[in-house]
């Protein structure tokens, strides 16, 4: 059956979004497949698809549990059943469960940790998987911002499986980050798909302010004449809660926060109010965006620069995927960058840490067969966060084959944590050159990912002289008058549809 | 003034200063100790019982040193206050919220707005179908009930709608004490969210307090009305059709009760659990509160029994220490055993 028949069969689409339908090609030919695509093209259907195809099982290995239950979520909101989420969500028995029946399932999404369980590894070992996908994959890079230590693993796991073939998805990522992820995957010949990181019809504009009290009300200023709706991203809780109050207190428009400090609850009903355009602008931090598909949004602005131009493409990206003219502004002010370098700092444990974590194990003798017996009381002592722990456990679970003393264990996790710091920190130096570039913006964040521009674009950025102009609204519509509707009313609403009773 | 208030006004009255103020922060929370529970139970207070587990020791103090500035209450001892003449007729003029029954429903109100409010999300969408939408409850439990109920309803999907919107408006239009729209406006449908607490409270400008109560006032309410008449409210029924009062014991008194049944004293329980004997001891007046055929004759004499109930009726208090005090025979131990079986009387 051609692609398109399928593609309206399962999904109801008519036509694939670019690069889709080559990467389904080049997997249905039988060939490992990097693919990079940008995001909010639908990197799921890249798997999804062949799923209906290919005989066996289909394994999607990915990072985020949060954006896991989501991918879960919506295989089944379209109808696919034979889908589950193998990860640390699971209840023993649930996971027993799953296990004893997971030849039924179709899609088995699970988290590099689990693969890390030999028993989930002989289950797997059981099982057909025609197609091993790596979601993320720039995860696999120590180049890449998001270096996760399971990830480098995955070849040797790709191995005991068998050497299925093969599908690398990744968003905007750098040639050297392609390159570790092919070798790390095992893989010797390979498709390369990537369709370019330029989104043209969002255009770039850089302004740069005295302080926060300026970013303020050039926030407000920007938001009251922008077209709506947006999100403002910011880099704390307390910022974003702030300036939803202030939009809402001055009567912008309909604001609310979104970060990961809300409950489950509070952040489901507002991340579908502003889907359902209920709300014309959501600030958020970084928590936001994973998963969401809302075709008309027109604006993104930074209150805050991002850790890395990855991230920054990722959350612009969120704009006009209805390919409608957006903007993505930055507001920066003189000396923005120490706070991503704080937070830089803080995924990584400090060389203090480390040093009083050794001190700790040998006065204690918490050192057994040259192991650390690491516990919560030891994390919590030491002041660790989550992130930072987590690279302690994996060293200390799986330490390299040549550490054969505590005390080379020690040197080699300050060499790692030197060596991130130093990767992270240039990509923050990355992002303010951008920021300080005279030339385009655009051109300079192609050349970053080794890309050309392939056509100059007229709303470029405001380097090439763009005016905001065309982004603003016609004329200031008017805030809808809350609080009139009765709830009868309402609920009549949302329970009687009057077309039915005709 | 605050409904909250008003609670705590009432259950000020009730105590008559005879537990501390934090008896009653223990009560609105639901904290499962036994001496909570015993004090529910004596003062007749179940009602208020677990109403709103999420009030910050914080805040409570604020309302306490806000009534003791308004001179509705006056302080009759270390954590001990009294209502005062004004705090008695603002009490009488506002009394607390009729339907409150924590008590009988702090175990389902949850659970009860969960099913409740993705039972009218699914009711929503299928009456204008949309299978695509985002559960806003992630509960699976609560899917998995959804979906076995729904199949059990025999009614065709496009009246559902109608049914389910004409159960809700009589179910509301048999009282006058309930304002429907902090729970309604909460509630999502078809491309309609509900509002988040928060936004319930600016909409309506009301104290966030005033918007818990509220909100757990009307989910009992419903309970209670649907309860009362299954057969009125064919859809809605089964909201609950499976909420059976739980077993009163909690489950570490569950196991000293079957020891207790094998023959086993007190000690031995305590030494063969593991536990102190006051652990023990207060599961057995636990027993004592809720298991009516459970006879508390081993562990205090029957003289000795109606002294306690006569000393405790003749100085009106269930203050442990006064009884003690004069009637040096009896260990607290008897004393709280006697109140339980027959205090609340």
């Amino acid at each position: 059956m051609e692609l398109e028949k399928l593609l309206q069969k399962h999904f109801g689409y008519h036509t694939f979004k670019t690069g889709q339908k080559e990467v389904i090609s080049s997997i249905l030919s039988g060939k490992h497949t990097l693919a990079m695509l940008p995001t909010g093209t639908g990197k799921s259907l890249c798997y999804q698809l062949p799923g209906h195809i290919l005989k066996g099982q289909i394994l999607i290995i990915s990072p985020l549990l949060s954006l896991m239950q989501d991918q879960v979520e919506q295989f089944k909101r379209f109808g696919e059943k034979r889908v589950i989420a193998l990860n640390s969500f699971l209840s023993p028995t649930e996971r027993n469960n799953v296990l004893r029946h997971l030849k039924e399932y179709k899609f088995i999404f699970i988290s590099p940790e689990m693969l890390r369980v030999p028993f989930i590894i002989r289950m797997l070992q059981q099982l057909t998987i025609s197609l091993f996908v790596v979601d993320e994959a720039h995860c696999i890079s120590q180049w890449g911002f998001d270096f996760r230590p399971d990830y480098s693993k995955l070849g040797d796991i790709r191995e005991k499986l068998g050497n299925p073939l093969t599908l690398a998805l990744t968003a905007t990522a750098t040639r050297k980050v392609h390159e570790d992820i092919i070798t790390s995957l095992g893989l010797e010949e390979i498709v390369k798909i990537e369709s370019s990181t330029d989104r043209p019809n969002i255009a770039f504009y850089v302004e740069k302010l005295a302080d926060y009290h300026d970013k303020q009300n050039r926030i407000t200023d920007l938001v009251s004449r922008l077209q709506k709706p947006g999100i403002i991203y910011f880099s704390s809780k307390k910022a974003a809660e702030h300036m939803a109050a202030l939009l809402d207190e001055k009567g912008i428009c309909q604001a609310m926060a979104y970060h990961g400090g809300l409950d489950q609850n509070t952040r489901i009903l507002i991340q579908q109010q502003f889907i359902y355009d209920q709300l014309d602008v959501i600030c958020a931090t970084s928590a936001f965006g994973m998963g969401i598909n809302k075709e008309n949004i027109r604006f993104v602005i930074h209150y805050h620069m991002p850790m890395q131009i990855e991230s920054y493409l990722q959350e612009i990206g969120r704009a006009g995927r209805d390919g409608n003219p957006s903007v993505a502004i930055l507001l920066y002010s003189p000396g923005d960058e120490h706070l991503p370098i704080q937070l830089a700092e803080g995924e990584l444990p400090s060389e203090q840490q480390i040093d009083w974590l050794f001190e700790k194990a040998k006065n204690e003798q918490l050192i057994k067969d040259n192991r650390i017996e690491l516990s919560y009381q030891l994390r919590d002592l030491g002041g660790f966060s989550e992130i930072q722990w987590r690279i302690i456990e994996d060293f200390v679970m799986n330490p390299p084959q040549n550490v054969r003393s505590a005390e080379m264990l020690k040197f080699t996790i300050k060499e790692f944590v030197k060596e991130r710091l130093g990767v992270k920190i240039n990509n923050i130096f990355q992002m303010k050159k951008w920021v300080e570039s005279t030339l385009c913006r655009r051109e300079f964040i192609l050349r970053y990912f080794d890309e050309v521009l392939p056509k100059k674009v007229p709303s470029c950025c405001d380097l090439c002289g763009l005016q905001l102009n065309e982004y603003l609204c016609n004329e200031t519509t008017p805030l809808l008058k809350k609080g009139e509707e009765k709830w009868k009313d309402y609920l009549a609403k949302i329970l009687i549809n009057s077309e039915l009773s005709e | 003034m605050l409904q909250l208030e008003t609670i705590i006004l009432f259950c000020i009255k009730q105590l008559n200063s005879e537990r501390t103020i934090y008896s009653i922060y223990h009560l609105l929370n639901g904290k499962k100790s036994s001496q909570t529970i015993q004090d529910a139970h004596l003062f007749s207070l179940k009602k208020f019982f677990g109403i709103y587990e999420s009030l910050t020791r914080e805040s409570f103090d604020e309302i306490i040193q806000s009534m003791i500035k308004k001179k509705w209450i006056d302080h009759s001892g270390e954590q001990h206050y009294l209502l005062t003449y004004s705090g008695n007729s603002i009490l009488e003029t506002n009394p607390p919220p009729t339907y409150l029954n924590g008590w009988s429903y702090h175990p389902f109100t949850s659970l009860f707005w969960e099913r409740f409010s993705l039972f009218i999300q699914v009711t929503s969408n299928l009456v204008f179908g949309d299978t695509r939408y985002v559960p806003i409850q992630k509960n699976n439990d609560v899917h998995l009930w959804l979906k076995s109920s729904l199949k059990e309803l025999n009614v065709p999907r496009k009246e559902l709608g109608n049914i389910v919107y004409s159960e809700l408006i009589e179910c509301f239009n048999m009282t006058k004490e309930i304002n429907p729209s902090i729970l309604v406006f909460r509630l999502t449908g078809f491309q309609q969210i509900g509002l988040t607490p928060l936004q319930i409270v600016k909409k309506f400008n009301m104290n966030i307090h005033d918007y818990h109560i509220d909100f757990i006032h009307t989910l009992h309410y419903l309970m209670q009305a649907i309860k009362l008449e299954p057969s009125g409210f064919p859809m809605l029924t089964i909201l609950i059709k499976d909420f059976h009062q739980q077993d009163e014991l909690t489950l570490s008194s569950r196991k000293t009760w079957n020891l207790l049944n094998q023959g086993y004293s007190p000690d031995m329980i305590a030494k063969f659990r593991r536990l102190k004997l006051s652990t023990i001891e207060d599961h057995l007046v636990e027993f004592a509160l809720h298991v009516d055929h459970f006879s508390i004759d081993p562990y205090v004499e029957k003289e000795l029994q109606t002294k306690i109930v006569e000393i405790s009726r003749e100085i009106g208090k269930r203050q442990l220490k006064l009884i003690k005090d004069k009637l040096k025979a009896a260990t607290y131990f008897q004393i709280r055993l006697v109140l339980a079986k027959y205090g609340g009387e």
